[in-house]
Order: C-alpha cells, then sequence, then structure tokens
C-alpha cells in the first residue's frame, strides 16, 4: 500500500491540526486501516478458500494415482461420460426447484406472517423458523425414518385413507421429489426470515398511498412490495442457489444418489467417484465443475445488485 | 467414552497370550517402555464388542509395555474409509487402521506395510485363507493386510421357519439342519425364484435390496457369479456382453417384480428393518437383523433361520464381505503394529472375538468355522449354525471379482450391478443396458 | 381456531381505515389458514421425533401406529444424558461454535467497518469477492484443507488432524463472508454525518468502530452472532472428515457415528439424540429473534 509510510507522523499531527486538516489526514491514513482492518478476513480467504482451491485445480489435472500430470484429460474423460451429463442435469433441477420453491413458500409465508398482529407474529414465526434451526444431518434422519420402506409414517397414514404406500426414495421421480421436498423444508424458513425483515421496512405509508390510489392486494404486492425486495430477494436467492447447489448431506443421508444416480448433485457424486472410489483427481474435477457455473448465476444476480444499488 | 488411553496395565491374563508372546518374541527385545501405538477398529454394532476388543487389546499392551489408544469407527457414511483416505493424504494417522471395506487393502496398496512375515505363521496355525481373502488382501504375492475378524461376514439367507413353510413349502431347518451337513441340493435359484414368488403372492416378499449399499451389490454379485456372470474377467477384457450376464439380468428382472416395490432406495439397514418389522419371509444378511430382532421382537427372532445361498447353473455362491487391518507404511511402530495384529489373530483371541460378537464376526480361516458359539446361538436353538458355511459347501465371493481389483472395485462401489439390473428390469432394451455398463466399465478402467 | 383469533385480533389493528376493515379480517383468516398448513409442514419432522424419542426399541419394531406413543418411556433420555461420550459430543460442539462465532465477528466487524465506510484500493472488488467464496464448496475445500493441515503438523510439530479446535480454523470460511455481508449493509445504514462528526471530534477509526459503530449496529452484531452459531453447529462434512476419535467429535456427526453402528440403526437414541442437539440453537433463537429480525431489516435491504 502506497500510504504506510505516512501512518506515524499522522497520528500525532492529527490532534493538533484544526478541524479540517485532521479530516484530512484522516482520510489519507484511512486506507492504511482499511487495509489492516480487513487484513485477517484476507488473509483467512486467501490461506484457507483460494490456496486449497488452487491446489484442488492442481489435483484435477493429475491422473487417478495422482503421478502425471494430464491436463484437461479428466475434464475430457467427464465430458464422454452420461452420468456425468446426468449429474450436471440434476444438479440445476435441484438447485432451480428447490430454490423456486423456497422463495415462493418464504415470500407467502412471510407475507401472511406479515399480516397478523405482532404479538401473535412471534410465536408463528417462532414455529416456522424450527426447520432451519435444527442441524439439517439431524433433521434428514428425521425424514429418512418417515421415508423408511418398512416403518415410513407417511405411508401409514396414506394406508389409513387406503392408497398404497409409496416408494418415497426407492422410485427415480419421488426420490427427486423427496430430496427437493427435504430441501425446501430446511431451506424456506430461511427466506421466510429474510423476506419478514424487509417486509417489515417497507414503509407502511407506501402501502397506504397504493391504498388511497385503489390498489388492490395483487397490485399492492406487485408494485410496492416487490420493487422494494428486490435486493434482498436477488441476495438470498443467491446465498441459497449456491448452499443449495453444493448440497452434500441431505442427499448423501436420504438416497446416496440412487436409485441408479438418479438423484445424486455434484457435490455426493464427487464424494462417490473421489472418496469412495478413491479416484481424487476425479472427483476433484467433478466439484471444480460447479465453480463455473456458479460464478456465472453470482454475475447476473451481482450485476443487477450493484447497478440498482448505484441509482438509489 | 470408546476411546481409552491406558498405559501399563496391570498383566490381566498371562495364559490367553502364551502362543502370542512365542511369535512377537522378536520384538519384545527391541520394544522400550514409551512405544506408542494407536488403532482404529469397526466400530461394532453388538453392545460390549468393543469391549472385548479393547481388553484384548489391554492385555497385549500390558504385556509389550505399549501405550495404546483404541479409536472405533464406524463404516456408516463412509466414516471409516473417509478416515483412510485423509491419513493416506495426510500420510499419518492411526497404525493400524480396519478398512472401511473389502477393497481398501488394495486401493491402499502402495501405501500399506507388508504383511507376508506375520501372515505365514498365522496361516500355518490357523489353517488357509480362502480365494476371496486372498484377491483381496494380496497383491503380488504381498500380503497387503491381515483379514480382520471383528466385522467380517457372509450375507446368506436368514429365513422366517413359518412363512417360508407355510407359503412356500419350504422346511429351512430340514434343509439345513443344526449340528450336520446342509441336504440343501434342491435349494437352487429357480427354487429360490419359485419361493421369491410364493411369499410375495403371500404378502410377506424377500426383502433383497438394490441400492448402492454392500448388502445389496454383494447379493447381486453373488447370484451374477451363480450364473458365471462376469463384467470384467480375470485379465481385465470387458465381457459384458455375454450370455450368462444376459441370463442373470433375465433372473433379475424375474426376482424384482416379486420384491418390495422401493428397493431401489435400500441400504444395509433397509432389509434389517424389512425382517424385524415381519414384513418380509427372508433377507440376505449377517444376523445383525436376527440379533437386533431377538431384542426388540423375540417372536420374530424366534422364527429366524440363517442358512446358505441357492445354487445357480455355475455353483453355489455366497455373498462374503471380508474386512482387514492393515499398517501404514508411515506408521512409527510398525513392529509393535505387526506384535498386536498377531495377537489378535490367535486362536483364543479370534474365539473371544467372535464369541464377542454373538457370532457376526467370521475368522477367515480354514480351521475356525467350527468355534461351538454358532451351534450355541438361539432362539431358535442353532440358528446359526450354517452361518460360517461349517461345510466349506459354498464359494464365499465378492462382487465383481475375479476382475481385477482396481476396476473391481469401481464396479462395486459404482454399484453397476444392482443399477444393471435394476435398468433392464425397469424396462429398457438389453442391449441398452448391456451398452450403458461397458461403457461404465471403460470408464473404470482409467488409470 | 383461526376466527376465534380473529375476533380479538381484528379490532386492535389498522382499524382507522373503516371500509378496509372486512377485508383485513378476510386477509387475516386466509392468514392463519396457510400459517396452520405450513406450521403443521415445518414441525411435523421435528415432531415425529419427539414421537420417536419416547419410544423403546420393542415399540418401535411393532411398527404400531407411529403417531402415538403407546408406552412412553423416558429411557432414550436417560441413557444419553447419562452417557459421558453425548454430554462430550456436547461440550465440544459448545466450544467450537462459542469459538467460532468469537472469532468470525473478530473478522468481519473491522472487516466490514472498514468495506462499509472506508473505501481504498481494491474495496469493492474486495465486499463482492467475500461473497463469491461461497462458490468455492466446502466439498472441493476439505481433501486439499486436510493435505495442508497434515503439513503443518509435519513442518511444525502442531498436530492439527483430529482435534476438535481445528474447525475454529475452518469454520469461519463458512461464516465470515455472510455475515461480512450483513455488517456491511448495516453499517451502510448508518449516517455519514455521524461518524464525520466523531472523526473531526478526533475519535480515531477504530474508536468510531468500537464507540459508535458496534453500539448502533447491536441489532445488526446479533444477527450476524446467530447465524454463524447455527452454521457452526449444524455442519456436518468438515467434522466428519477432520475429526475421528470419539472425544472429538461434535454433535452431528457424533450421534451419527456413534448410534448407527454398521446396519443397525438406534432410531430412538438418534432422534433423542437430535432433538437434544437442536435444543441449544432452538432456544437463542426464542429468546433473540427479535434482534435478528431487526438485524437483518436494518441491514439486508440496503443490499
Amino acid at each position: 500500500m502506497v500510504d504506510v509510510a505516512v501512518r506515524q507522523g499522522s497520528v500525532r499531527g492529527v490532534r493538533r491540526a484544526s478541524a479540517g486538516t485532521r479530516l484530512r489526514y484522516a482520510l489519507r491514513r484511512k486506507s492504511t486501516v482499511a487495509f489492516l482492518m480487513t487484513l485477517p478476513l484476507i488473509v483467512l480467504i486467501a490461506v484457507l478458500v483460494i490456496y486449497p482451491a488452487f491446489y484442488a485445480i492442481h489435483l484435477a489435472t493429475l491422473n487417478k494415482s495422482m503421478t502425471r500430470f494430464v491436463g484437461f484429460g479428466n475434464f475430457q474423460f467427464l465430458f464422454k461420460r452420461d452420468t456425468f451429463w446426468m449429474v450436471v442435469e440434476q444438479s440445476c433441477l435441484f438447485a432451480i426447484t428447490a430454490v423456486i420453491f423456497k422463495a415462493l413458500i418464504g415470500f407467502i409465508v412471510a407475507h401472511f406472517a406479515h399480516n397478523i398482529p405482532s404479538k401473535k407474529q412471534r410465536k408463528w414465526r417462532g414455529m416456522l423458523l424450527v426447520p432451519w434451526v435444527i442441524p439439517p444431518a439431524m433433521s434428514t434422519l428425521a425424514w429418512l425414518w418417515l421415508f423408511d420402506p418398512s416403518y415410513s409414517a407417511f405411508n401409514y397414514t396414506l394406508g389409513l385413507f387406503g392408497i398404497a404406500p409409496i416408494p418415497w426414495l426407492g422410485d427415480a421421480g419421488w426420490a427427486r421429489f423427496s430430496v427437493i421436498l427435504v430441501n425446501v423444508w430446511y431451506g424456506a424458513p430461511f427466506f421466510m426470515i429474510m423476506y419478514l425483515a424487509a417486509l417489515k421496512s417497507v414503509p407502511d405509508q407506501l402501502y397506504e398511498a397504493a391504498a388511497i390510489d385503489g390498489a388492490n392486494w395483487w397490485q399492492r404486492i406487485w408494485y410496492v412490495t416487490l420493487p422494494m425486495m428486490r435486493n434482498i430477494i436477488a441476495i438470498t436467492t443467491l446465498f441459497s442457489l449456491i448452499v443449495t447447489f453444493a448440497n452434500f448431506d441431505i442427499v448423501r443421508i436420504l438416497t446416496a444418489g440412487g436409485p441408479v444416480d438418479q438423484t445424486h448433485l455434484f457435490a455426493t457424486w464427487a464424494f462417490r467417484v473421489g472418496i469412495e472410489g478413491r479416484d481424487i483427481p476425479l472427483g476433484a474435477s467433478v466439484s471444480l465443475f460447479m465453480a463455473p457455473i456458479l460464478a456465472i448465476a453470482a454475475y447476473f444476480i451481482l450485476r443487477d445488485v450493484t447497478k440498482r444499488g448505484n441509482e438509489a | 467414552m470408546s476411546r481409552r488411553r491406558l498405559s501399563r496395565r496391570q498383566f490381566v491374563t498371562a495364559t490367553a497370550l502364551s502362543s502370542a508372546a512365542l511369535i512377537s518374541a522378536p520384538y519384545l527385545r527391541t520394544a522400550g517402555a514409551a512405544g506408542k501405538l494407536s488403532i482404529g477398529l469397526w466400530d461394532h454394532w453388538v453392545p460390549g464388542a468393543n469391549k472385548t476388543s479393547t481388553d484384548l487389546i489391554n492385555e497385549w499392551a500390558a504385556k509389550e509395555k505399549v501405550e495404546v489408544s483404541v479409536d472405533y469407527i464406524t463404516s456408516q457414511g463412509s466414516k471409516l474409509l473417509l478416515t483412510q483416505t485423509a491419513e493416506a493424504e495426510a500420510k499419518s494417522g492411526h497404525d493400524i487402521l480396519a478398512s472401511g471395506g473389502p477393497w481398501q487393502p488394495q486401493a491402499f496398496a502402495d501405501l500399506l506395510e507388508p504383511m507376508n512375515d506375520i501372515m505365514g505363521p498365522i496361516v500355518e496355525q490357523n489353517g488357509a485363507v480362502n480365494g476371496t481373502v486372498k484377491y483381496l488382501g494380496q497383491a503380488d504375492g504381498k500380503w497387503l493386510a491381515v483379514p480382520a475378524v471383528i466385522g467380517s461376514q457372509i450375507k446368506g439367507p436368514c429365513s422366517r421357519i413359518d412363512l417360508m413353510k407355510k407359503y412356500a413349502d419350504i422346511d429351512v431347518q430340514a434343509m439345513y439342519p443344526a449340528g450336520s451337513p446342509p441336504k440343501a441340493d434342491n435349494w437352487t435359484l429357480d427354487t429360490f425364484l419359485k419361493a421369491a414368488e410364493a411369499c410375495h403372492k403371500g404378502g410377506y416378499p424377500f426383502g433383497i435390496g438394490l441400492g448402492e449399499t454392500t448388502d445389496s451389490v454383494d447379493t447381486a454379485g453373488a447370484i451374477f457369479q451363480s450364473f458365471g456372470a462376469e463384467l470384467v474377467n480375470a485379465k481385465g477384457d470387458l465381457t459384458i456382453k455375454s450370455d450368462a450376464v444376459r441370463q442373470a439380468l433375465e433372473y433379475y428382472k424375474k426376482l424384482i417384480s416379486f420384491l418390495p416395490p422401493d428397493v431401489a432406495a435400500w441400504d444395509d439397514a433397509s432389509n434389517n428393518k424389512w425382517l424385524i418389522s415381519g414384513k418380509g419371509a427372508m433377507i440376505l444378511n449377517p444376523p445383525s437383523a436376527w440379533a437386533v430382532a431377538k431384542r426388540d421382537a423375540p417372536q420374530i427372532a424366534a422364527q429366524c433361520w440363517t442358512h446358505g445361498m441357492p445354487a445357480g447353473p455355475k455353483g453355489r455362491f455366497a455373498p462374503y464381505l471380508p474386512f482387514f487391518w492393515s499398517v501404514w507404511n508411515f506408521s512409527k511402530n510398525k513392529q509393535a503394529a505387526k506384535s498386536l495384529l498377531t495377537h489378535l489373530s490367535q486362536p483364543t483371541s479370534i474365539e473371544r472375538l467372535v464369541e464377542a460378537s454373538g457370532g457376526y464376526d467370521l475368522p477367515a480361516y480354514e480351521k475356525l468355522t467350527n468355534l461351538k458359539v454358532w451351534g450355541e446361538q438361539e432362539p431358535p436353538k442353532g440358528t446359526l449354525y450354517h452361518y460360517p458355511d461349517p461345510y466349506h459347501q459354498e464359494k464365499l465371493s465378492i462382487a465383481a471379482s475375479p476382475a481385477p481389483p482396481k476396476i473391481a472395485q469401481q464396479i462395486y462401489t459404482q454399484a453397476t450391478l444392482t443399477k444393471m439390473c435394476l435398468k433392464y428390469a425397469h424396462g429398457e432394451k438389453m442391449e441398452n443396458t448391456l451398452a450403458w455398463a461397458e461403457n461404465q466399465c471403460e470408464g473404470f478402467m482409467r488409470t | 381456531m383461526s376466527t376465534l383469533a380473529i375476533d380479538k385480533a381484528g379490532p386492535n389493528r389498522k382499524i382507522k381505515y373503516g371500509s378496509m376493515s372486512r377485508d383485513r379480517v378476510w386477509a387475516l383468516r386466509w392468514s392463519y389458514f396457510f400459517l396452520t398448513l405450513f406450521a403443521v409442514f415445518s414441525l411435523t419432522p421435528p415432531l415425529y421425533m419427539l414421537i420417536t424419542s419416547l419410544k423403546g426399541s420393542a415399540e418401535i419394531s411393532a411398527a404400531t401406529n407411529p403417531w402415538w406413543v403407546f408406552h412412553p418411556t423416558l429411557s432414550n433420555y436417560v441413557e444419553l444424558l447419562g452417557s459421558n461420550q453425548y454430554l462430550r459430543f456436547f461440550w465440544n460442539s459448545a466450544m467450537v461454535s462459542v469459538g467460532v462465532v468469537v472469532v468470525t465477528m473478530l473478522i468481519s466487524v473491522p472487516a466490514a467497518f472498514a468495506l462499509a465506510r472506508m473505501k481504498f484500493w481494491g474495496s469493492a472488488v474486495l465486499a463482492t469477492g467475500i461473497f463469491l467464496t461461497y462458490l468455492i464448496p466446502d466439498s472441493l475445500l476439505f481433501i486439499p484443507l486436510f493435505k495442508m493441515f497434515a503439513a503443518i503438523g509435519d513442518f511444525t510439530g502442531i498436530q492439527l488432524i483430529n482435534r476438535w479446535y481445528v474447525l475454529l480454523f475452518i469454520y469461519p470460511t463458512l461464516t465470515v463472508p455472510f455475515c461480512t455481508w450483513i455488517m456491511i449493509s448495516y453499517f451502510a445504514s448508518i449516517p455519514k454525518e455521524i461518524d464525520e462528526a466523531a472523526i473531526i471530534d478526533g475519535a480515531s477509526w477504530f474508536q468510531t468502530l468500537t464507540r459508535i459503530f458496534i453500539p448502533v449496529a447491536m441489532p445488526g452484531l446479533i444477527a450476524a452472532t446467530i447465524f454463524a452459531f447455527t452454521v457452526s453447529w449444524a455442519q456436518f462434512l468438515y467434522p466428519l472428515v477432520f475429526t475421528t476419535s470419539t472425544d472429538q467429535l461434535v454433535l452431528p456427526v457424533g450421534i451419527i457415528t456413534t448410534l448407527i453402528k454398521g446396519d443397525v440403526f438406534n432410531w430412538g437414541q438418534i432422534m433423542t439424540g437430535a432433538l437434544l442437539g437442536a435444543a441449544p440453537p432452538l432456544v437463542i433463537y426464542a429468546f433473540l429473534m427479535d434482534y435478528y429480525i431487526a438485524g437483518l431489516t436494518a441491514g439486508a435491504t440496503k443490499g
């Protein structure tokens, strides 16, 4: 940093100088202080994220026994495999469907929760947040137990109405449904709480004004609520998209990718190939493939956010 | 706490150790009192089984004046496998580690300490090991690991005596009488299929998984081998497009129609629950399901009978899952590790381990398949007598063998066999299924 | 049930828009209807956990009505709470989570302050960039990270593998970016005049942060704390890979790896363990939820 040299002298100078110069001096050494304040963050990210990520890239260019450099050989190999394209497709399907439903349910629930008197809100909010608070590895076990082939409580209930048992995890369609269902169950409260927070920050006057203009319920949402919440929707969606895309525990515990690889995601397949199949370079290549897809999504969403941030 | 750190415990039982001391004698000279050994063993599901192995280790440690620490690591969620992978990457970790599956000695071959020097005497004493153990545990005549007693299992049929009689008209107790050789000449895959159909009709389908975990894969492996079906042969050539594979697929297609609808999602626990809940007439599993039923559903346990596999056109194959104990070549105390493994492989130790597991654990050695513990288990009396295949009428095999282990491991962990069966059973054309499997196997041949 | 609630709730809110009150009653009715629906969806699995946790293993095996406990027993709770092992998991989880919260705050608060207020070379890129670290998921990083920590062990003799405190280094990669993001937004919402005035009065940047920004941004801080705590409490993959000894395990991994053995699931205890494991975050939410929402209101909506 250029300003480093200024640091010591300026400290004493500030005290004696007039108000105007103090501000100027402070601003001059600001970037040094700022840099020092962000240093732990930079170090953390550099050492524990960026460096290992590059190391993973290095791993992805090695052959199976990690003795030889093969360049893009692993990717060339992957692109020829049906399973790989299935995993790409399924990851996108899983992430997009789950995020849409999470966002939708989160929005609807937040809206309804916002509607009711604030005294009662606490209780409802508390109940609706429960899924997000339980560690997903544990709650997924509860779902696994609910879906169990021999003891399924859902099938028991359906049986009372004379409905035949559903192979919750045994049939490709149902298994995908179940995995997405659990993910939505776990993730929707996060959206709900973010939206609820955002809803509260929308000034009441806007609604009053809209009401006076004769806007109906739907128009109020479309013209007042949504525009006010655009940023929060974008950020929450992005965050959730990333987490959902990279999901490991839910699919791992519920289906481990089956039946016939039809619920594998990048993370679970990378684990299967890399750790269980002991082909670490190939596993690293699979999971590296997540990054560009997410980066594209992040680019669009963040560009949108910053653009509007500048307008504001 | 299952991690126990004990140093120089009092000498407990000298008698049980006399033979071990003989073999480990050379080691005794060099061992300093400060020697340390860390051990990672398979976390046994049988209550009290871990304690017996801890006791055995402590007895040895007290005698050898080695400080030991024992971790019990579950195989669930690939925890044991993850540990092994992580330690291999880090080149540090437990001195002795149980393998997280049958393929680990081969997968980590270049990082494991050869065991020839101790395996020679052990085999001489305990009898030969079967071909599958050699196939998995040896590379180029070098022993990569010591066959572990703890956790090794045969996944033969565990049948409901009453239901099999009622619906399939088969008396499993007469077929596999306790205390005497089996009369199972008519127990073939055809009989098996008919029984599956009959029990399905009766509302108690067989519980045979078609998931991607070991129970499902091992069963498929044994049935494929009964037809002589190999995806990749011992030389490493693709042999998928063969009549044997077609026959095996046809057979499985018929079988799947008599199984519960969600078998594709079954894991290793699903078949246990199927039996314990009383919904099925048979599962293919080691006696853990029976043992849990004994505790939670005694009326069902009393009707369980563990016995041999049906024979196919190419012989009688049993799904076999051996575990191993291995020592890293970067271990700092290899001699002590070997001495301990020798101790754990003594007949007296093995008998104690098998007893502690209620007969679940199977020694790999020929002379040790007649321990009295199997004959004594009840209810019903003798239910486990045929579990260790005491008359050697079956070939203990592992799925995907005899392909070269590196390829076989991939076929096994990717569950290619069960996936093929599911694809074909769910309407994929035979040739497409075979082509798909061929494409998969080509991928597994990567080096 | 919903109509009752409306009768009470109706009059005390927004009754002033006379003609709208009819609308509101209907809106409320619909709201309660849907909220009940979603609450049932949310609470079914935890409720089922509770039901299962009260059953003995024989009752679970018997496949009776799964939604009812015929012979309630606390044996699962007694067994878990009486085992040193489970209490150890709890203790480890608590230490890790509290430790991670502290580390996270020490890193993200100053960084967020600097990025929100003190524009410097690269600050805009960095502000966006930290969020992008989430593009590199844990399932990609655990092998290289493991190799790194092993190498540290080799070179310095400091053993980090199979020690719970290694998680204190790793978890912040999951918590810091989002917490920094929350704090940036929150700090950005504080009027510039306040800190300019403080600087002119002679306060250093550090004093401005600790004396003015942190107190004002307390709700944001609490929100970030809760987030960090929940994430650390719930992490699964990293502890699964980095810790193996039973006395080093944290709660989720401990429950899954000690109560599931081979092919035998101990459902009663698993559900009990999961329920007890969910208790600390639930309690924290119950008390601090309002702060959380207030914190997010000021922070996140600014973006």
